[in-house]
């Protein structure tokens, strides 16, 4: 590892956190539109069209591209199973932003799936 | 309202999407490892870092398939809850080795495969979390 491990974690923590950020953003966008898309190409790019005049989702955009351009920096200093391993966080953060501002219901069995998925990156970051 | 139940054609949207995500990593990682004797130290390097990785046709690449995968993304947001959608989406750290073992040539441990395992397990109970859901409200 050509830099310290501290700075990588927190490096990942942070592109994780923008990327939850992009996601509430672009979930919130597609919510304010109150309807879904039939599975045709057609129905699929008016949906898309619609969502693109919503502001939250360039504010979306933005924070997805703070992500990207710490998760470069990331990809250049750590290995590729590595990085994917500590991102794990992740879907904590995720799991949390749901439950808490989007209010999404959650059951057992989602925070037990959650859980054992957060536990398995985990593991395969040890190895 | 919105259907929350995750049907097979959601799956298989999601599915499309990971192993595009799954690419977009790999260009990424081509793009950045191009100029892995580069070292970043502070904010103007950093400047040019991302210049020198933003020329390469790898990046551009892994930037198309991000917009395919934002459509297919916002489709998939628009059926699911949040919360269920991104846990369905990890089954990418099951692509992900498999890639990196075939073109990057890394190892994958056993322990590594134990971890995959309890992903795969966590992603089928997420996904019947949100069939049962449904079950509940009728």
């Amino acid at each position: 590892m050509r830099e310290g491990l501290l700075t990588i974690l927190f490096m990942i923590a942070l592109t994780s956190l923008c990327d939850t950020v992009n996601q509430l953003f672009l979930k919130s966008a597609i919510d304010s539109l109150s309807f879904s898309p039939k599975f045709n190409f057609i129905k699929i790019f008016k949906f898309i069209f619609q969502l693109l005049t919503k502001p939250r989702l360039w504010l979306s955009f933005i924070f997805s591209v703070i992500s990207l351009c710490i998760w470069l920096l990331v990809l250049s200093k750590a290995d590729l199973n590595f990085a994917f391993s500590a991102d794990s966080m992740h879907y904590i953060f995720i799991a949390l932003a749901s439950r808490y501002i989007l209010k999404e219901k959650f059951s057992y069995f989602r925070w037990l799936g959650t859980g054992l998925i957060v536990i398995g990156i985990v593991f395969v970051s040890l190895s | 309202m919105f259907k929350k139940r995750v049907t097979l054609k959601i799956l298989l949207l999601l599915l499309v999407s990971d192993i595009l995500e799954t690419a977009i990593h790999f260009f990424f990682k081509k793009g950045a490892l191009s100029q892995a004797e580069f070292s970043v130290v502070d904010l103007p390097s950093a400047v040019i870092f991302l210049r020198a990785v933003f020329s390469s046709p790898f990046l551009w690449a892994g930037l198309l398939t991000v917009a395919v995968v934002f459509v297919i993304w916002s489709t998939i947001l628009s059926k699911i809850d949040l919360s269920v959608a991104v846990p369905i989406a990890s089954f990418s750290y099951i692509l992900v080795p498999v890639v990196s073992v075939i073109f990057l040539h890394e190892q994958i441990s056993a322990l590594r495969w134990a971890g995959i395992l309890l992903i795969l397990i966590g992603v089928i109970l997420v996904s019947l979390s949100s069939k049962e859901r449904i079950t509940q409200n009728k």
